[in-house]
């Protein structure tokens, strides 16, 4: 600690401590990384098919509700899951790939009606974290 | 088929009924699901649908998936489920933060075993979970962001190569799953953790010691600081990040209250041994 | 035109102490930062207004015996990389 010659006022400074700016070879600021399982990379990891496997077949309505095919009003079901990135997307505007903005509406009211336990429910879920 | 480990119920779903059979066979000492709403959804698919009955290939799916993790013959379905499942949990809970660990409780007090593949944390606590210890967990420790305390987990634990041959002397035959050759992982062999941890699966321990085991170096023992412990768990974590604040809260209290050891050893009863005394140390 | 420097508020922020060491959680990035001295110190000091170097370095001396100040620089380029210091 350098002994302070040059304060005007004389007073000893004892009281204040030394705060060193410069630091050698090093950086002052870690950021964690996540480690590779977390990365932001999993949200494009997770799939949501439109219908859940457990009702192969039906056709989605404007509202989101599964109905028997053919159904009036109603859509087929998405040829193959949409990716987590891509949903996060559509919630964001844009409509899903390989979709009319009518089917992209319905299929994401189908989205956000998932309960716990139906496919693509907990990669949904992510979606909604903060961070993210 | 819907099983229940710890606080989650995952439903398994297969395109052969072989892989559901051992899944069967391996979880036959717990109790079934109280709820029939899983958490986590597993899938296993044959990669083409030729490849359900030609040289058939199983690929992991659910909500959650690692494109890059190959399929896996049919021969290896209950490995695919038991990785399928911790893929889930360790990408889609919330509900607690997950580390990557092993843990064991006495007392009500947990001890915690971190660290890589080859450790030897699993193979410790399979050996401490024999010797009077109540087995919590092999592959994930479940911290409960409120209260801090760790909930049981307690799936078979994955035993590969040598290990394997070390808990047979342990345990009874019994207890293992079949012998899967040859494995991305080398020989494997599932152990179902004793019966009095299983009907105990839903009592909470308060984590007390985590340790971070070292296998075949020389015996050796170093505090590990808080700071340093706090950098390694969020790469131990699978969802620190995605637990935002709760995460660092759950992660900062944790560091803060359980002390943290390195211990090096080089074979596993020096490990036994230098456990019982750190134990024993905190009085 | 000089460059001022501005910290996110308190509150904006979550802390623990380890070591000597601050760890930190962005609210609202969602990132976690390890900081070592003298980083926490200027994030306080740029706290309440966006602040130039030359008065940045003035409030850290009020409060203590500021060694290397030449170093300031290379101290706010690192928490401006972090995200956690912005410049206006």
């Amino acid at each position: 600690m350098a002994e302070n010659q040059d304060r005007p006022d004389g007073v000893a400074n004892t009281d204040r401590r030394a705060l060193m700016l410069g630091i050698a070879g090093a950086s002052t600021v870690l950021t964690i990384k996540p480690a590779l399982a977390q990365s932001t990379g999993s949200v494009l990891n997770c799939q949501i098919p439109v219908p859940d496997p457990g009702r192969t077949g039906m056709y989605i309505a404007a509202d989101g509700m599964t109905v028997a095919a053919n159904t009036p009003g109603s859509f087929p079901p998405a040829m193959r899951p949409f990716t987590g990135e891509q949903v996060k997307r559509a919630l964001r505007g844009n409509t899903l790939p390989g979709t009319t903005y009518q089917q992209s509406q319905a299929y994401l009211n189908y989205i956000r009606r998932l309960q716990a336990g139906q496919s693509g429910f907990t990669c949904f879920a992510s979606l909604q974290m903060p961070g993210r | 088929m819907t099983l229940a480990c710890g606080p989650v119920t995952f439903r398994i779903g297969s395109d052969w009924a072989a892989p559901i059979k051992a899944l069967d066979a391996l979880y036959s000492d717990y109790p079934k699901p109280q709820s029939t709403i899983p958490h986590f959804t597993v899938r296993l698919e044959a990669t083409r649908w030729w490849r359900r009955w030609i040289a058939p290939s199983i690929a992991i799916s659910g909500d959650f998936r690692l494109p890059e993790v190959a399929p896996l013959a049919l021969g290896m379905g209950l490995l695919a489920a038991e990785m399928a499942m911790n893929l889930q949990v360790a990408l889609g809970d919330r509900r607690f933060l997950l580390i990557h660990a092993a843990s064991v409780e006495k007392d009500g007090k947990a001890l915690i075993l971190t660290g890589e593949s080859g450790s030897g944390k699993s193979t410790l606590a399979a050996m401490l979970a024999l010797k009077g210890w109540r087995f919590i967990g092999d592959e994930f420790a479940l911290i409960e962001p409120a209260t801090g305390l760790i909930y049981p987990f307690p799936r078979p634990t994955s035993l590969k190569n040598d290990a394997i041959a070390a808990i047979l002397a342990l345990a009874p035959a019994d207890r293992f799953g079949p012998l899967l050759r040859d494995t991305p992982k080398g020989d494997l062999r599932h152990l179902v953790p004793p019966s009095d941890a299983i009907a105990r699966m839903h009592e909470p321990a308060r984590p007390t010691l985590l340790l971070y085991p070292r296998f075949g170096a020389k015996a050796a023992v170093r505090d590990v600081g808080k700071a340093e412990n706090f950098v390694r768990l969020t790469q131990a974590s699978t969802n620190y990040v995605a637990l935002g604040e709760t995460g660092f809260q759950a992660l900062t209290r944790f560091v803060s209250d359980v002390p943290a050891i390195a211990v090096d050893y080089p074979d596993s009863a020096t490990a036994i041994r230098t456990v019982n005394r750190l134990w024993k140390a905190l009085g | 035109m000089m460059l001022r420097y501005a910290a996110p508020p308190p509150g904006a922020c979550l802390r623990d102490e380890a070591e000597g060491l601050t760890l930190l959680y962005h609210r609202a990035s969602g990132q976690t930062h390890i900081l070592i001295e003298p980083a926490p110190h200027i994030l306080d000091a740029l706290a309440d207004a966006p602040m130039t170097e030359g008065e940045l370095l003035a409030t850290l001396a009020a409060a203590f015996e500021v060694n290397q100040a030449e170093a300031v620089g290379e101290r706010l380029a690192e928490l401006v990389a972090a995200g956690l210091v912005s410049t206006s």
